[in-house]
């Protein structure tokens, strides 16, 4: 057929279906039909991501490929496959204290030593690994207005093995208002440290010497969560959950030491290296409980002001390591025409130490039970701030892009802080860039 | 339009989300989902459809005595005037008829005199069929609206029309009730006047080769779906599948017709007609879908 014949054809075709919406609306009246909206439900739904987070002053940089692929299949069934690859590079703080002369260490394999400069924040350099993690979860609908999922996760990392395996279940009443939610996780981790994970309270040894060096240790986490989610109207959505998570086990970071210094200058005790290198002062690893035992209360609202969203969450979260946390977080979506927006994005985190954090050890009295100078384990203030803008493709596909900036400071409480400690920034802040892109698609 | 049901029953059950009302009619399963509406209002409004789907099939079905289209064919050729409502179904006919260059006839129905699609080897007679055919064709009809007149020994039905204009019928009167958004689901002829409250579509499964299962999930915001074809019925002879569509203006099986076409259209009635046109353009009917730019399935 000629193309001129064919492009006659088809718009006779097209002509068609014009002329049969004609006689359709001639038998039924207009007012009898609405503009069709059916699309196939699609057989996978991807969301993948790429994280970069970057700590100033050459700390932790992490880039991170997340991926969570479902498939869905009839009655809400679903399977879902969760992928994550990180690769973690940088320093990170060793725990010890500052000083006003080079300070030398044994690298955590006890192969080498690196230097320290007067005046700088000891960092561990060496930190690199490469994460990879798997998650696979089923969800089922139960009981006609139950839900059911069911899930194993799993990870690795050089150091580190992760198995877990969770379930839970969520009960709809009130007409699917009321949604009532409970559920378990257990992880059964595995510490494999590099040059093996250090008796706690010895000391950092000459490079070469493991001889305070243990094998791989275990640790065992058992999570509970309760929920409550409350349809209050077709704008508000109000959420409440417990939570308890019960810590067995080497609950250690076994690269983090102490400085032990004199009770009355607060500097380092030094000790002379051996003829391969080896640290400087006396460098105790550190020692945390076998136990922790946490609760938490989290709250959240879901508020759609025509269209606007504002979701305001709160979180209050305490241990029996007597860390109390508080953790308040609005985001605010701003829909800019049918199929983009922004949301801008506010945090703001504090927490009390817990009871064993120390600066530093004193020489002059008996060591405590347990102790630890992680930053993370201090009292400090987090605030992070951030926005996204979000749009829609043209075939409905999502994407996004974040940039957060994340501001940590904190502070070592008056009592710990000996003799010339009162001079120097004991408590290293930490600012970090956040930046993702995301893409959801399906087909 | 199938035998009169014989039980005229609403039944309302709590459906997933809000409630349904259930009946039949038109000899297939009819479902009213409300997911704004209480038990009260969805009781009220899934009456007042049913009420219709019955108006409907007792006015329109070929099989019941003394309504208009028995009056039509036993008229022996003497002129019938009709109402209004059955003088706009004969002038979409008429329309159709056109558009589909007399492959879509309402006189064709005769043809099942010929044609039983129970699954055997009876292909009829060459010339039984000829025979057949002499009483088909809408071009032998002479329609001045309001006036009808058959040649004696023909018949007209509105069974390729019927359902589906039902279940545009039905979803106005959900959207007159006011009742926020409701799907109308007559044996798989669907109308829904909105996307539901409480999640973001109308979940629509389409029938897989066996029966009871699903082969694919639709997510039904608004608008419409039909289904034309039925795989299941079917005449094999010498190794020759005849499928039960047939073309009116051989008398004949449309060759190489797909299993089944569900269409996606603004109103039920268009979803039905592109699903049926498609169906009589045989092997052709994927290229006539796409052609018209309309949302499709297709399971062969």
């Amino acid at each position: 057929m000629p193309s001129a014949a064919a492009d006659a054809a088809a718009t006779d075709m097209t002509t068609l279906n014009r002329k049969l919406a004609a006689a359709t609306c001639a038998l039924l009246g207009s007012a009898l039909v609405t503009p069709v909206d059916a699309r196939e439900e699609p057989d996978w739904d991807f969301n993948t991501s790429l994280l970069y987070y970057g700590e100033d002053g050459d700390r932790v940089q992490d880039l991170s490929f997340k991926s969570l692929s479902r498939r869905l299949f009839t009655d809400d069934r679903t399977l879902s496959i969760g992928l994550t690859v990180d690769t973690l590079t940088g320093a990170t703080p060793s725990g010890a204290i500052r000083q006003d002369i080079p300070q030398t260490f044994t690298r955590p394999s006890g192969n080498g030593s690196y230097e320290v400069p007067a005046d700088e924040l000891p960092l561990d350099d060496t930190f690199k690994d490469t994460r990879l993690a798997l998650t696979l979860g089923w969800r089922q609908p139960v009981f006609e207005k139950g839900l059911f999922d069911v899930g194993v996760s799993a990870s690795k990392e050089y150091d580190y093995l992760h198995t877990g395996l969770n379930a839970s279940y969520a009960h709809d009443f009130n007409n699917r208002n009321t949604t009532v939610s409970a559920g378990f996780a257990f992880a059964k981790d595995s510490i494999e440290a590099v040059g093996g994970a250090p008796i706690p309270f010895t000391a950092m040894r000459d490079v070469g010497d493991l001889g305070n060096r243990q094998g791989d240790q275990d640790k065992d986490v058992l999570d509970f969560v309760l929920g409550v989610t409350q349809v209050v109207s077709r704008d508000l959505l109000f959420q409440v959950n417990y939570s308890y998570s019960r810590s067995e086990g080497y609950l250690n970071n076994p690269y983090k030491v102490l400085s032990l210094v004199d009770g009355v200058t607060g500097d380092t005790v030094q000790r002379t290296p051996g003829p391969e290198g080896g640290p400087s002062g006396v460098f105790l690893f550190e020692g945390r409980p076998e136990e922790r035992t946490q609760h938490s209360l989290y709250a959240q609202a879901k508020y759609n002001m025509s269209g606007k969203v504002l979701d305001v969450s709160y979180r209050y979260m305490t241990d029996d390591w007597e860390i109390d946390s508080h953790t308040i977080d609005l985001r605010y979506r701003w829909p800019i025409g049918d199929r983009s927006y922004l949301e801008p994005h506010l945090r703001f985190y504090t927490q009390t130490e817990a009871d064993f954090y120390r600066l530093s050890l004193d020489d002059s009295v008996a060591l405590p039970a347990f102790a630890s100078s992680d930053y993370r384990m201090g009292n400090f203030d987090g605030t992070t701030v951030g926005l996204k803008y979000g749009w829609k493709t043209r075939n409905d596909n999502e994407m996004s892009v974040r940039v957060e900036w994340y501001m940590q400071s904190g502070t070592v409480p008056a009592d710990q802080v000996i003799g010339n400690q009162a001079g120097r920034d004991n408590y290293p802040d930490l600012n970090a860039l956040i930046a993702q892109f995301s893409y959801r698609f399906s087909n | 339009m199938a035998k009169v049901s014989v039980e005229r029953r609403v039944e309302i059950a709590p459906a997933d989300n809000g409630w349904a009302g259930r009946f039949t009619a038109m000899g297939s399963p009819c479902e009213v989902l409300l997911d704004e509406a209480g038990q009260d209002l969805t009781c009220n409004v899934s009456t007042d459809v049913a009420a219709e789907a019955w108006r409907i099939e007792d006015k329109f079905s070929r099989y019941l005595d003394g309504n208009i289209i028995k009056r039509i064919n036993k008229a022996a050729g003497t002129p019938v005037e009709v109402d209004e409502e059955t003088a706009k179904l004969l002038d979409f006919a008429a329309t159709l008829h056109e558009l589909s260059e007399g492959r879509f006839d309402i006189t064709s129905g005769v043809l099942r005199e010929v044609w039983q699609f129970d699954g055997s080897d009876r292909i009829p007679d060459v010339a039984v069929v000829a025979a057949v055919l002499e009483r088909v064709g809408w071009g032998r009809v002479a329609w001045q609206r309001p006036v009808l007149t058959l040649e004696p020994g023909m018949e007209i039905d509105f069974g390729g029309i019927g359902k589906e204009y039902a279940v545009d019928r039905c979803a106005g009167i959900i959207r007159d009730a006011r009742c926020g958004a409701g799907l109308v689901n007559f044996g798989g002829d669907l109308a829904a006047t909105g996307a539901p409250q409480q999640r973001p579509a109308w979940k629509v499964g389409i029938e897989g080769e066996a029966a009871d299962s699903t082969d694919k999930l639709i997510d039904l915001r608004a608008g419409a779906l039909a289904t034309s074809g039925d795989a299941r019925r079917f005449l094999l002879c010498d190794g020759v599948r005849y499928g039960h569509i047939l073309d009116p203006r051989t008398g004949w099986p449309v060759q190489d017709a797909p299993g089944s076409v569900t269409v996606a259209a603004d109103s039920c009635t268009q979803a039905g007609m592109l699903s049926t046109l498609a169906m009589l353009q045989g092997g052709k009917a994927e290229a006539f879908l796409e052609e018209q730019g309309v949302t499709y399935w297709v399971r062969q």
